[in-house]
Parts: structure tokens; C-alpha cells; sequence
């Protein structure tokens, strides 16, 4: 039995800021001998940062780690290695033109001058054979499937002494049946008193292998559970909720007019089918309707086809299968321009990236999709004065802090930022307005001014469709709620007539209703 | 104002800042080559001190010298400004050279083949030839970028070894010259010559044809919706995608734009200087547009002040090679230097830049 009281690796207080953001904040994690640790999270939640830093790859801000009870300093992932500890990335690196061997001793140092590749191989083999697998040692790895070139990912770990794998999404490529090798590989590997941290935002992997799971959400640390102690109820909940909070107001039930029962949808999504590039379905038939005068929220673990599902609507995307009818007219797979055109309007995720032009004037970024439009253009020629208008009718009547609408979009904060975009889509009287984590990194304040603008869109007719991660922000502006899991929308509820608790678990793939 | 906005606002203005920036260095960048060039003339025993005074006694002291500085810098205007049009859809046009090529040809071609017209239809012509000439030329660059997503630096810089090509080909084919003996065409007919602006030098005007582009280009960028659009392609092409521009025929319009001024250059050169095409004429008109382009960061104004800099470096680099032994190559050199220092202080400002965001980050907290 080995001694567990002394944890083999621990990370405390780790902060780590990128330019734009707090990746990590304040992080306490352990990893015990013989175990595996799923760390578990939303994309974007810091689970791969964190991990970063413990393979040396990043220098964290604030923090210490510590291996089997000693401080250590990483420096760089050579420096992991020879504390033992190995990362296979989701996107491996390997040199396909060489074969497993050569990829396996590359950059090591006793390999320098003569190579002794038939003795590697040998080894190497024997190794494969240890956990439970063939190998063919020569083999160049361009010839191999995904599923075998992880394994040489990971043999290439252990071969240079690695007691702790850290797998980063390690299943995002592989077929299930490739996913159940892994897990047994891994199991097999802690058994001798080797660790394994399994990256993931999959609640269906954790359960399935890992002992104990560490969640983290936005940047933060949230709670380290054994597996045996919680459901994947309470880790959805985990992973995406702010407290919960179980005395919501229904705003919702204020000023809902009942749809009458001959109302036709405004859109209507049937069958939409479309994969990545890895040809994994990311939607796979997904079908809703939404009509007019309500807000439809979208709940649901994120990286299950919401991105995708708002970037079809939006005209980013093009659809494989499926159609899609607005106001009776087909838009399938129209290009951005067109769906603007339609009275679309979208707020995306990453204002940054998507939604502004930070080295843009809030002016300039009011009319981005007014580019072709009287009275800010006249026969493609500026209007500035009209332009000048806008602006500071916008940002009076949305209540922008700024000094003028000169101000580059990025001297704003984040909450004001969100402002000059939902302005720009609310100025465009669209019809549809797709929100999509419309009030993320937004402090309380902004959060319930873009909630109201939202309501008050409803209330003067506007559909809105609501895609959030948030249960409480669904829970408190939706008429209806769609579950999205894996690409489909699983089940859609009058929201007087759901919970919490059974949102909670159609995200992690479970329809109670069903199973009772 | 009201007072929270006051709080927020208080400190700055960053984008001030950023003006104060785009002069500094460009400044700081051509009085360090200058500083670098003086000690390369050290190793050669040279006084430093003596060569430069001499330059701008020479280039400014004699209006014949000075009215070449403005000829010299009628074509690094023209190409500078082809470049920052790229530049502002966020793609590199290294290409310049070659539309310059195109267009040259392109005017010489009419100015020969219609040398019987009145001048007033003639020069328009010669000019419609070369804008088509380059515009096409560059927009074939952008077409290859938005239809195969190809790199335009890879393309352009392919495109001017055609242009070489196809300029060699023509005047020792097509268009040489009647008496057969060199690689170029007969001399362009008195019709077909831009009227000089100054007499008894050889400013012409061409040199306010390339000022009026730049007030062109100034309002294409900042009063057109085309202009508009390039501008947020080249700041954000994944947002302009997201606003509807359709951020292709963005691409392959900037590219024609880019293509017309390097064009246009070429026409000033063949009509207003030259009046014959020679083979190898001109040559690293577009690279020192580039250097111009990226000195000015793209603005019309810098660039044409660089183009100004520029015309004085290359008569004084002239007048000095004829009057002393100071090798010609030592103030060539200085040019070069200005395109290390640039390159530097746009690194500099990247790092501050990222160096502020994390430190309001850390602030915060």
C-alpha cells in the first residue's frame, strides 16, 4: 500500500494571466499516487493552462508546486520530464515521416551520435506488451491510426520516465471503441503507483475511470470530489452553474402572452446535420422552433454544438444536412450577409474576437453591419455626421460609459464592451435575436441590464433564442428550455413545468422522465 | 461626462499615446541609422559629420537638386502608398515591383502605339493603361489569396520575377526599339511627355499626380464604405466575416487598389522621367515603398514625408558618390539600416503594448 498521505504532486494558489485574460486564478489541486484525476471543466475554464504549468510550458504568475512533498520549479518541459512527468497534447507531436521508434528517442540525449534503434525497438515492444498492446516499432507513424499514434504519445511519456501522464483531451479524436483501449492502458498504468490527469469536459469519461475529480470554471477552482461520492448531476451543476439559485424570480411569467395554437414558428431548424474536422457529428439532426414574442433557451454543457448551432444561424457555418426556415422562407446555409439582411442578429460569445473590432472607435463598431446602409452611406461614400449620430444616440440610450464615441472599442471594459455590441444588434430591429453566452464575464450590474434588454426584446414581439451555459440565467429569462447534448436538442420544456434538477441531468445526457 | 465615466477615463488617453508612438519611432528609427551608417563610414575613415552636411548642402542648396529629390520621390510615394492599401486589408504586398513593371508597360504601350493623339486623350489613356495594367497585375494576387487562400507575399514576390520577364521579353521583342541594338523601346513622342512643372529641372507632373493619390487614398480609407470594409478585414478579418463584409472580393479589390498605385507609378516613371522604357529600369522602387509604408504605418501623411526622406537619400547618396570617394553603397547602406530600426520598434511597441495589458491586468486584481 503506498502512503497517500504525502500527495505526489500539489499545485497551490497558482494564478496565471495571458494578456487578455485570468486563465488561472488562485488554484489549489493535488494528484495522488495510483490514482487517476479527471480535472473537469468547460472549454475555456483553464483546465489546460493549469497543466501547461505543470509540464513547464508556461511560467504561472503566483504559485508553488510541490512533488512528493518538495518544492520544485519547472522551467520547461524538459525539466518535467526528468521529474517524471509526461503530457500527451490533444494535437500530438509527432513527426509522421518517422517511424515510432525515431519518434520515440527524438531529442533525447543519450541518443546523440550513433542510434541503436533495433535495441529501442526491442524495448519499446516489450513495453506496448507491458500494458496490454502490439506494437510495430518500425512502422512510420503517418501509416497509423489516431488511436495508435496516442499510444506512442503516451509510450514516449513513459519512456522517458514518466509516473505521471497528463492526458489532454485525450478522447476528442478517438472512437469509443478507441477510448475503451485507452482507459484500460491507463488504468493498467496507475496501478503500479503511477498518477494519470485526464483532461476533460466530458462528464461520461470521468465517471467512467477516473477516482476523483477536481472541477474548475473560469479560471477557478471549484470543488475536488471522489467519484464515488457525486453524480453527474451535481458535476454539470458544478461545471457551469454560479450557486444555483432555487428561489429564482420568474421574470419569465411577466408580460408572456400564451401563443396562440395556430402560431407558426419564425424558425424553424429540422435535421441539421454538421461535423468538424475531424468528421465527428458536432450536430447531429438537431431540430427546434422558435417563435415569435419568446425566448427558447438553449441549455447545456458547452462544446455540444452550441458554437455551432448559433454560427449556422448566423451564416458562419454551412450546414451538411438539414433546413432551416425563417418566416416561411428557407435560409439554409445563406452566407452572414444574408441572414443580416433577414433581421438576424447575433451576439457571439467572444466579443473580443467576434463581436468587436477592438482597435475600432465604438463609432466605427456601431456600424459594422451597416457598411452597406443609408444614411451612414451614400453611394458608398460616409456620412460621418449621421454616423457620429448613431453613436451618441447609442451610447445615451444604452448608457455606454465612455467619453465619445471616438474611444477605441478596446479602452472599454469588458461589461461596456458587451454594451456597444448588443446596441449594434438591438439598432438593427432585428427579428431574431441569437444570444449566445450573452452576459459572460459580466459583472452583476451589466449582467442584469442585458438581461432586461433581452426581456424587453420579447416583450416588443422579438424572438430570442438564448444559449447559455448558465442554468440560472436560462432558467430566469426563458419561456421554453432546449437541452442541447451532443449535438441534439434532447428535449424542450415549458419552463413552469421543468427543474434544475431535471435540466441538470438531460446536460449530462440523462432524461430522468425516460428511465423512471 | 458624468463623474464614473470621469473615474474610468481619467488617466489617459491611450489612443493619444499611440499618435505620440507613431512618430517617435519612425524618427527615432532614421537618426539611428544615420548613427549606425556614421560608423560604418568610421571603419571607412570617413568623417561622418562631413559626408552628411554635405548631402543636405548639395540636395538643398541647388534647386535643380532639390526638384530631383521630388522627382525621386514621386515613384516611392506612389509605391508606398500600393503597399499601405494592402497593408489595411492586414496582407503584404510585396508585389509593387512588379505592378510598377505592368504599368510602366502598359503606358508605354499606348504612349507609342497612340503617339499620333492630342495629348489631352493621350496622357489619360497612358494612364487608364497602367491603372488597368497594375490593378489587374495585383488583383490577380488577391484573387489567388481569397480563391486558394494562397499566401500573397508568396505570390506577389512570383509575380514580380513575370513582370520582369514579360518587360524583358517586350523590349527585346514587340516593342524594341527600331535601331535594334539595346533592350529597349524607341523613345515616347513629345505628346505623350508629362509637362514638366519647373523648367530646367525634371519635375514633372507626376509628382502631383502621386500627392492627389494620396488624398485618394486618405479618403477611400477613411471616408468610403469599401475603405471601411478593407479596414476591418485587415484589423479582424474573423468579425468583419461575422458583420456580413464579404471579406473575399475584400480582399481581391485591396489587392486591385494596391496594384493601381504601384501602376500608377509606373506611368509617372515612363511618361514624366524616363519617356522610353529601358530594361531593369527603376529597380527597388516597390521594396523602398515597402520600407516607406511600414516607416509611415501606413498613413498617407508618413508616407508621403518618407517618400520625401527617401528622394533626399538617393540624390545625396548620388551627389556624394560624384563628388568624393564615399562609395555610393555607404548611403545605401542607411537605407537599409532605417528598415532594421523599423523592424525593431514595431517589436518594441508589441512588447509594450502586451507588457500594459497584463500590468492594468495585475492592477486589477
Amino acid at each position: 500500500m503506498l502512503d497517500n498521505t504525502i500527495p505526489f504532486v500539489e499545485m497551490k494558489g497558482i494564478t496565471k494571466f495571458f494578456t487578455s485574460v485570468k486563465a488561472n486564478d488562485n488554484i489549489d489541486i493535488d494528484i495522488r499516487h495510483g490514482e487517476i484525476l479527471a480535472i473537469l471543466g468547460e472549454n475555456g475554464a483553464g483546465k489546460t493552462t493549469l497543466m501547461n504549468i505543470l509540464y513547464g510550458l508556461y511560467k504561472p504568475d503566483t504559485g508553488r508546486i510541490f512533488i512528493d512533498g518538495a518544492e520544485v520549479v519547472i522551467a520547461s518541459p524538459r525539466e518535467a520530464i526528468q521529474k517524471g512527468i509526461g503530457m500527451v497534447h490533444q494535437h500530438f507531436m509527432l513527426i509522421p515521416t518517422h517511424s515510432i521508434v525515431e519518434n520515440i528517442i527524438l531529442g533525447m540525449a543519450d541518443n546523440q551520435g550513433i542510434l541503436h534503434l533495433r535495441k529501442v525497438g526491442a524495448k519499446v515492444s516489450k513495453m506496448a506488451e507491458e500494458f496490454g498492446f502490439q506494437i510495430e516499432p518500425y512502422r512510420k507513424v503517418k501509416e497509423l491510426p489516431v488511436g495508435i499514434q496516442q499510444r506512442v504519445e503516451i509510450l514516449k511519456a513513459i519512456y522517458r520516465g514518466a509516473h505521471l501522464l497528463i492526458m489532454d483531451e485525450p478522447t476528442a479524436v478517438l472512437t469509443p471503441q478507441e477510448t475503451e483501449d485507452l482507459f484500460k492502458l491507463l488504468k493498467r498504468f496507475v496501478q503500479s503507483g503511477n498518477a494519470v490527469v485526464l483532461i476533460t469536459h466530458k462528464l461520461n469519461e470521468v465517471m467512467g475511470i477516473a477516482d476523483r475529480v477536481t472541477v474548475l470554471r473560469d479560471g477557478k477552482y471549484v470543488r475536488s470530489v471522489a467519484k464515488a461520492a457525486t453524480t453527474e448531476a451535481e458535476l454539470a451543476q458544478m461545471m457551469v452553474g454560479r450557486e444555483i439559485d432555487l428561489h429564482i424570480e420568474n421574470q419569465w411569467q411577466s408580460g408572456r402572452s400564451p401563443r396562440s395554437e395556430t402560431a407558426k414558428p419564425l424558425l424553424l431548424m429540422e435535421d441539421v446535420m454538421l461535423r468538424d474536422k475531424n468528421h465527428h457529428p458536432v450536430l447531429d439532426g438537431l431540430t427546434l422552433e422558435l417563435y415569435k414574442g419568446e425566448i427558447l433557451g438553449i441549455a447545456g454543457v458547452s462544446g455540444n454544438g452550441q458554437e455551432e448551432l448559433s454560427a449556422v444561424l448566423a451564416g458562419l457555418m454551412k450546414a451538411e444536412k438539414g433546413r432551416i426556415y425563417f418566416n416561411d422562407q428557407e435560409i439554409t446555409n445563406r452566407s452572414s450577409h444574408e441572414m443580416i439582411h433577414q433581421k438576424i442578429s447575433y451576439i457571439p460569445a467572444d466579443r473580443q474576437n467576434e463581436g468587436l473590432i477592438l482597435s475600432m472607435s465604438i463609432r466605427e463598431n456601431l456600424l459594422l453591419k451597416s457598411y452597406d446602409q443609408s444614411p451612414f452611406f451614400k453611394n458608398g461614400v460616409l456620412n460621418r455626421k449621421g454616423t457620429v449620430e448613431n453613436a451618441n444616440r447609442l451610447i445615451n440610450l444604452f448608457n455606454i460609459k465612455t467619453p465619445d464615441g471616438e474611444t477605441l472599442a478596446r479602452n472599454l471594459s469588458g461589461g461596456h464592451q458587451q454594451k456597444v455590441v448588443v446596441a449594434r444588434e438591438l439598432s438593427l430591429e432585428p427579428e431574431l435575436i441569437i444570444a449566445f453566452q450573452p452576459t459572460r464575464g459580466l459583472d452583476i450590474g451589466a449582467i442584469n441590464y442585458v438581461h432586461q434588454l433581452l426581456l424587453e426584446a420579447r416583450l416588443a414581439g422579438k424572438a430570442v433564442l438564448l444559449i447559455s451555459t448558465e442554468l440560472s440565467e436560462i432558467f430566469n429569462l426563458s419561456d421554453r428550455i432546449g437541452v442541447i447534448y451532443r449535438g441534439k436538442i434532447l428535449k424542450v420544456m415549458d419552463t413552469s413545468e421543468t427543474s434544475i434538477q431535471e435540466v441538470g441531468l438531460l446536460m449530462a445526457g440523462v432524461d430522468t422522465k425516460d428511465s423512471l | 461626462m458624468d463623474t464614473e465615466t470621469k473615474k474610468i477615463f481619467g488617466k489617459q488617453f491611450k489612443k493619444n499615446r499611440y499618435h505620440i508612438f507613431n512618430i517617435i519611432c519612425p524618427v527615432a528609427s532614421v537618426l539611428l541609422a544615420f548613427l549606425a551608417g556614421g560608423l560604418m563610414l568610421l571603419l571607412l575613415k570617413i568623417n561622418p559629420l562631413v559626408v552628411y552636411g554635405r548631402m543636405i548642402v548639395a540636395s538643398f542648396g541647388d534647386p535643380y537638386n532639390l526638384a530631383e529629390m521630388l522627382v525621386k520621390a514621386a515613384p516611392l510615394l506612389l509605391t508606398g502608398l500600393s503597399f499601405a492599401f494592402a497593408f489595411k486589408a492586414g496582407l503584404f504586398n510585396i508585389g509593387a515591383d512588379g505592378q510598377f513593371y505592368l504599368g510602366a508597360l502598359g503606358a508605354v504601350f499606348v504612349s507609342l502605339k497612340l503617339g499620333f493623339l492630342n495629348p489631352w486623350l493621350l496622357l489619360p489613356l497612358a494612364l487608364l493603361a497602367s491603372i488597368i495594367m497594375g490593378g489587374l497585375f495585383g488583383g490577380l494576387s488577391g484573387y489567388l489569396k481569397a480563391r486558394f487562400n494562397a499566401n500573397e507575399i508568396i505570390t506577389t514576390i512570383m509575380m514580380n520575377y513575370v513582370a520582369f520577364g514579360l518587360t524583358n521579353y517586350v523590349v527585346n521583342g514587340p516593342l524594341k526599339e527600331k535601331a535594334g541594338a539595346y533592350p529597349q523601346t524607341d523613345p515616347i513622342p513629345a505628346q505623350a511627355q508629362l509637362p514638366l512643372l519647373i523648367s530646367d529641372t525634371r519635375l514633372h507632373w507626376g509628382f502631383i499626380l502621386a500627392l492627389f493619390c494620396a488624398v485618394i487614398f486618405y479618403f477611400i480609407i477613411t471616408r468610403t464604405s469599401i475603405g471601411f470594409q478593407v479596414r476591418a478585414v485587415g484589423l479582424n478579418r474573423r468579425t468583419a466575416e461575422y458583420a456580413g463584409i464579404n471579406t473575399k472580393r475584400v480582399l481581391v479589390l485591396a489587392m486591385v487598389f494596391s496594384g493601381i498605385f504601384a501602376g500608377i507609378a509606373g506611368f509617372g516613371e515612363i511618361n514624366g522621367v524616363q519617356h522610353i522604357l529601358i530594361q531593369g529600369f527603376a529597380p527597388n522602387v516597390g521594396t523602398i515603398g515597402t520600407v516607406i509604408a511600414l516607416l509611415a504605418n501606413a498613413n498617407p501623411l508618413g508616407i508621403v514625408i518618407g517618400s520625401l526622406f527617401f528622394g533626399f537619400l538617393q540624390v545625396g547618396a548620388n551627389l556624394i558618390s560624384q563628388t568624393s570617394q564615399v562609395p555610393q553603397n555607404a548611403i545605401d547602406m542607411i537605407q537599409g539600416f532605417v528598415v532594421i530600426f523599423v523592424l525593431i520598434s514595431y517589436y518594441i511597441q508589441y512588447r509594450v503594448n502586451a507588457h500594459q495589458k497584463i500590468r492594468q491586468l495585475k492592477g486589477a486584481l
